[in-house]
């Protein structure tokens, strides 16, 4: 009995702490509500099936993270989702924004990053727009910070580039 | 003479013996005083110099490097600027933020009385903070940092 109380309560804790940050990690990569929450929920079972200590909560949330992105990259190649739309791109950026927890106040930019290629996108969502250190983007991607610097410097001319493009 | 003597313990001691009572212990008095106080004054030279120095290389070079084009009143910058500890601020905390994704970095400020935090986190890893004193900040500033510094108390006060 205790130890399912504990369970209860670790399970309290984590979707308060991080169901809203994931939602949005997957949000900003899925671009459907309905699949997004599909992924978060997904994530938060294999954590718990997995039995994972509480005891760092950075590592936590790195774990977490980084099974979300999996999730996603999951649904993204499935056959099911390929045949589902996305919502268009405005819209899009208008249901990230409401997630986050501050004033957007350059929606194209935005929306530039959400265009760009998963290897871009990630790092710079997580960076710029969810406030992460390198080094805790590095952790969350199993990647090294300096892929994920030349990551951020590259991403950033393709946000450029998609911001010179649009004007008229 | 004298102050060779002064520099050695046998020198003082011998100095001691053979000096006359009274005639030269006013110009010692002084001598010793004056060599404490110029220590003094190029100790607190040398930190003020290297304050100078920090805060102009850290925010001119750092900072208003990766803005270019952007023109700085050094003197002005120097009063109202101040680098401070870092502090991780979250985007929660902060009451103005700044995501130049363009420009590759990201702005935090905070308004605590007078003065305003401001965090600055770059594409290459670097995190510097800046207390910012906004009654110091020179009208119409071009300084990034003491314009956001502004913003924020606009933010604040509405």
């Amino acid at each position: 009995m205790e130890q399912k109380f504990e369970k209860g309560q670790r399970w309290n804790y984590l979707v308060e702490e991080y169901q809203t940050m994931l939602y949005r990690v997957a949000f900003s990569n899925l671009k459907n509500r309905a699949d997004a929450e599909d992924a978060v929920q997904e994530a938060f079972l294999r954590y718990m099936k997995d039995e994972k200590p509480i005891n760092n909560r950075e590592h936590e949330k790195a774990w977490l993270i980084r099974t979300t992105i999996h999730i996603c990259t999951d649904i993204l190649k499935s056959s099911w989702h390929r045949k589902t739309v996305a919502l268009e791109e405005s819209v899009a950026v208008e249901a990230q924004k409401t997630y986050l927890p501050y004033q957007v106040k350059d929606d194209k930019t935005l929306e530039a990053v959400l265009k760009l290629p998963v290897h871009y996108r990630n790092p710079l969502y997580l960076f710029y727009y969810e406030d992460y250190s390198i080094q805790e983007i590095a952790g969350v991607l199993n990647e090294k910070e300096g892929t994920i610097k030349t990551r951020l410097r590259r991403g950033r001319e393709e946000v450029k580039k998609i911001l010179t493009e649009r004007r008229p | 003479m004298g102050i060779q003597e002064i520099k050695g313990q046998e020198g003082i001691q011998e100095y001691q013996s053979r000096k006359q009572t009274g005639q030269s212990e006013g110009f010692q008095e002084s001598l010793i005083q004056n060599l404490e106080s110029r220590k003094k004054n190029d100790e607190n030279s040398t930190k003020a110099d290297s304050n100078i120095r920090k805060n102009d290389s850290e925010t001119n070079a750092r900072i208003l490097g990766a803005l270019s084009g952007v023109r700085v009143n050094a003197v002005a910058q120097r009063e109202a600027v101040q680098t401070a500890e870092v502090r991780h601020m979250s985007y929660e905390e902060s009451d103005n933020i700044e995501i130049a994704v363009t420009k590759g970095y990201t702005l935090k400020g905070k308004l605590e009385g007078q003065q305003v935090y401001v965090e600055a986190k770059y594409e290459d890893g670097r995190t510097e903070a800046y207390q910012v004193d906004t009654a110091k900040v020179q009208e119409g500033t071009q300084h990034r940092i003491e314009q956001f510094a502004l913003e924020t108390v606009g933010s604040v006060i509405g």
